[in-house]
């Protein structure tokens, strides 16, 4: 086990990479981080601004969610110390881990909304899904990297992940927590996809977890409600139709540029929600269009290049890490297109936050993490580089 | 990417590099999913906006209206007669109250009922039942017409669904002294009566509409916009001059309270221009606390209340047989012995004054004289004449529920006691302010102008209704009247005064009464350049004093004179003035003890 001294010596060492990046043969990937602090910078701001009316001070929820940055921030610190084969040896523990935290959420979890999601901590109410979402990017990455010719030639090789995947899917969906589902599925079918699973069984288990959506969705009767209201949210706007419709009205009076900052009315107990689910309605309703764009793009960068570092690091043979990194990447990703689209009505309404943005700790402190994980990744392929050519140099 | 061909899986099983084909994919997958995103991010925000700000505008957006202040009534030196202050009403949303609008997961609100009813105050338990019995409301008034700062303090209380109107309150700073004229507006300052009825359009202003928005729980976020300003009523200029009128007022209202009248009504004009310098009533209330009126105070007599008007209006019998050629003042008629018969009914002088000449006839009001004159020249010429000065019509002043008094109707056959009655004002109805303006054609050298309750910019050319030497021979009588008739009581000191008294019985069920009677003066003064018309009525005067000469014409005397010398009207008596007003103050005494004189 990595104890907390290893931890400490590890930071002690990696120190002077961090003090003078640049003068070091090693860097860390500035775009990245760049854009992940930018990101934090603005979702902070909205959530603040989106939840002035609700708390029971107007600062209530902006200073939590200054906290929970400030925690993942430390995460992400701390994870950029750890040698990633530390995760790839403990990726068993992490399943085990994930697998564990969703069976203990069903029986001493704390029920908001109708799900039970949270386990209270005392301190902090942590949300299973989110730990467990990246537990099982670990854990399916390391797997691929064990058994990658049985995945690229048998059957079997990629079913068994699988099994691993649908248990943890049927304990999400007790919760009930849909969206953690359809995230989780994107993002290691993303990763069996990217390592090389031949199409031919790719596709036959493509069209199996299509059809186990489809069949979730239409066995339960909230879900048939939800898809309706979906279909045409303005035939019960005052009912299953509110948020959705509350939602768009708010990007309808954003226009080019926006309200301005603090000057949304649909956060003023229209539009539920609004400092979690819905901050973009809110962000949009302030900052316009350009503001909602500019968002989009960001996180968007951000996935893709976590998609990036995944192939740089794929190249160089690192494949743990390639494949850590293309399921952040589909996780970021997936999770950002299903929550605006659920924002702007183009999916239909399930309990999803925006990452980095939405107010919610271990949302944040998560996403916070597996940016660590990409900046480590990228610095440990750049020290590998830096070392062949070295090499290279000495050899010539 | 240069090194890598191997996009195929089977042919490179183990091979180190990535698969460079999925890889784009998964791209072009991500590539179409922000483009789908951006092009409905355009579609809602910039491009269809429109519904949906329509739909939020809806949910968010309300017009209230700003309130218009009423136009300010003044009277003609600017003095206010009628203002808006400005007040709050009080009003409740018990849907919102109650939380029967609320979302299932919306906690229903905690009303502190006891705050809310002792700052509204009334008893908390009434306001909680009010609340409750209006339950399935989204409005009702709490309570109206709150000063601002009571207002505030109940708004303080932050009660849920509890707000504010601005609203204003109608002030009479006058009150009692000119309510009959200005009239008073309901709590939504719409006019009720008087001139504040006439004119209510005038004085409306027109409320505002400006667009505000509300949060969900309907608390006003921001004011965005005014749709239309408020417009602010217009003011009102009324003729009257507050000194005369609460010089007219006390006066009036002491003479009703002597001698123990039902009512009295007092109007004056200014003889120039036919405008209303003070018109008055009494019994009178208070228009700023309306809880305690007494129904019959309402009227405003002076024009809805009609009465045969009896002796005065004898001058223009006297006019009528000037008019003809065929009597001269010197022309002398014999009235004795005081009783004449006409058809089955006698006409009755007080006594038997004997051959007397036409000044005569009128300075002691004999009934006896004016019926021959009457029966001599036939109905058509008195009521041609009455026509002309005005009776029987409105006198066009516009003031609320006028009434046209009624002349009878010219026709073929008369029988010769109407004739007669005629003459001395029976058989015919007017109101006070008609008697006014007959007698502002006698003090306007014969020139008949609409009266009116405004201010005039402008002095209507007028009508010649008489010619003037007929005018100045009935003055010159009248003023006899004055000075040695039946009105000496109507005299002012430096002003000479022309006027007629008139008495006359009450019309019962039974025909007339006995002892109930209308007591009157009617008359203007100085005589040379006539200023002022005064006409003092007096209704059902108790008591053994109840001729107008008695009850009427001090009256007269006090507020014309008052008001002469407000007005700053150049006396035309100065030596003897004062020193004749003694000398009939002691025959006024004396005649008061030995014989109460003359009906009318």
């Amino acid at each position: 086990m990595v104890s907390l001294q290893n931890i400490f010596r590890r930071f002690s060492d990696f120190r002077p990479t961090w003090g003078q990046p640049l003068k070091n043969d090693a860097e860390l990937d500035f775009w990245l981080l760049g854009a992940t602090l930018a990101v934090l910078s603005l979702g902070l701001v909205m959530v603040a601004s989106a939840s002035t009316e609700i708390g029971s001070t107007p600062l209530y929820y902006a200073i939590r969610q200054a906290i929970y940055v400030a925690a993942g921030l430390i995460a992400m610190i701390v994870v950029m110390t750890i040698e990633l084969q530390e995760w790839q040896r403990f990726s068993t523990v992490s399943l085990l881990v994930s697998i564990a935290l969703l069976v203990i959420v069903l029986f001493m979890g704390r029920e908001i909304n109708g799900s039970v999601r949270w386990i209270n901590l005392g301190f902090f109410n942590l949300q299973a899904s989110e730990v467990a979402k990246l537990g099982m990017v670990v854990y399916i990455a390391a797997y691929l990297v064990r058994r990658r010719d049985e995945v690229r030639s048998q059957w079997w090789g990629f079913i068994k992940p699988m099994l691993v995947l649908g248990g943890a899917a049927a304990l999400l969906l007790a919760e009930p927590d849909f969206g953690a589902v359809v995230v989780l599925l994107v993002a290691v079918l993303g990763m069996i996809f990217l390592a090389g699973v031949p199409l031919m069984q790719y596709l036959v288990l493509m069209v199996v977890c299509v059809v186990g959506v489809i069949g979730i969705l239409l066995t339960q009767a909230y879900r048939i409600e939800r898809l309706k209201t979906y279909l045409d949210p303005w035939a019960d706007q005052f009912g299953s139709g509110y948020q959705l419709t509350q939602s768009l009205i708010a990007f309808g009076k954003g226009e080019w540029l926006g309200q301005g900052l603090g000057n949304s009315i649909q956060k003023l107990f229209y539009l539920p929600e609004a400092h979690t689910d819905f901050v973009l309605a809110v962000l949009a309703e302030e900052l316009g269009l350009v503001g909602s764009l500019v968002l989009l793009v960001m996180l968007m960068f951000i996935s893709l290049r976590a998609l990036s570092i995944g192939h740089l690091a794929e190249r160089a043979g690192q494949f743990f890490a390639a494949y850590v990194a293309y399921g952040i990447s589909f996780l970021i990703g997936g999770q950002v297109v299903v929550n605006i689209g659920v924002n702007i009505g183009l999916l239909p309404t399930k309990g999803l936050t925006l990452p980095f943005v939405s107010y919610g700790g271990s949302s944040m402190v998560m996403n916070c993490l597996a940016i660590g994980l990409l900046l480590r990744i990228d610095y440990e392929r750049r020290c590998l580089m830096k070392q062949k050519q070295r090499r290279e140099a000495s050899n010539d | 990417m240069k090194n890598n061909k191997n996009t195929d899986v089977r042919k490179k099983k183990t091979g180190m590099a990535p698969y460079m084909g999925r890889l784009y994919l998964i791209f072009a997958v991500f590539a179409f999913a922000v483009s789908i995103i951006g092009w409905k991010l355009s579609d809602l925000q910039v491009v269809n906006n429109e519904r949906l700000q329509g739909e939020g505008d809806k949910r968010q957006v309300r017009y209230e209206t700003v309130a218009a202040h009423r136009g300010i009534i003044l009277d003609r030196n600017g003095r206010p007669l009628a203002v808006s202050t400005p007040m709050m009403a009080i009003w409740a949303n018990p849907k919102e109250m109650l939380g029967k609008n609320l979302k299932p997961d919306e906690d229903v609100p905690v009303i502190d009922w006891h705050g809310l009813g002792r700052q509204l105050g009334i008893k908390p338990e009434d306001v909680r039942q009010k609340v409750h019995s209006y339950s399935s409301k989204g409005f009702i008034y709490l309570r109206r017409q709150m000063t601002p700062a009571k207002a505030a303090a109940v708004l303080d209380l932050d009660v849920p669904g509890v707000y504010s109107r601005e609203e204003s309150k109608r002030y009479y700073p006058a009150g009692e002294v000119t309510t009959h004229l200005v009239g008073f507006t309901n709590l939504d300052e719409k006019g009720q009566e008087g001139l504040e009825l006439a004119y209510d359009e005038w004085l409306d202003g027109k409320e505002g509409e400006r667009r505000i928005i509300k949060d969900r729980r309907n608390r006003l976020v921001k004011e965005a916009e005014t749709i239309s300003g408020a417009e602010p009523g217009k003011e009102l200029m009324l003729s009257i001059d507050l000194r005369l009128q609460y010089l007219a007022y006390r006066e009036l209202k002491q003479a009703v309270q002597q001698h123990g009248a039902r009512s009295g009504s007092l109007v004056m004009v200014d003889v120039k221009t036919g405008e209303i310098l003070a018109l008055v009533n009494s019994p009178s209330f208070n228009p700023n606390n309306r809880k305690s009126i007494k129904p019959e105070t309402l009227r405003n007599r002076a024009v809805t209340d009609i009465f045969e008007p009896g002796s005065v209006i004898k001058p223009f019998t006297i006019a009528a047989a000037l008019e003809s050629g065929r009597y001269t003042p010197g022309t002398v008629i014999e009235t004795s012995p005081g009783v004449m018969r006409v058809g089955r009914n006698y006409v009755r002088d007080v006594r038997n004054y004997g051959r007397i000449d036409l000044t005569t006839v009128l300075t002691k009001s004999s009934n006896v004289g004016v019926s021959r004159i009457a029966l001599d020249l036939g109905p058509g010429s008195l009521l041609e004449m009455f026509e002309r000065i005005g009776l029987g019509a409105t006198t066009g002043s516009g003031i609320p529920g006028e009434q046209t008094g009624g002349l009878p109707l010219m026709r073929e056959r008369w029988s010769k006691i109407e004739t007669a009655t005629l003459a001395f004002g029976y058989g015919l109805s007017v109101t006070p302010l008609q008697l006014a303006q007959a007698y502002t054609v006698l003090a306007a050298d014969g020139i008949y102008r609409p009266l009116t309750p405004l201010k005039r910019d402008v002095v209507p050319q007028g009508v010649r209704v008489m010619s003037s030497s007929v005018v100045d021979q009935v003055t010159e009588m009248t003023t006899r009247v004055v000075t040695q008739g039946t009105g000496r009581r109507a005299k002012i000191p430096s002003y000479s005064v022309a006027g007629k008294t008139g008495t006359v019985k009450k019309v019962g069920q039974q025909g007339y009464l006995d002892n109930r009677y209308v007591a009157s003066f009617a008359g203007f003064a100085p005589v040379k350049d006539p200023r002022i018309v005064t006409v003092v009525i007096l209704d059902d005067v108790g008591g053994k004093n109840y001729y107008g000469g008695v009850v009427a014409a001090p009256v007269f005397s006090k507020v014309t004179g008052g008001a002469l010398r407000i007005l700053g009207v150049k006396p035309d008596e100065v030596a003897q003035g004062s020193q004749r007003n003694i000398v009939a103050k002691n025959i006024v005494a004396k005649n008061n003890v030995t014989v109460p004189n003359g009906k009318g």
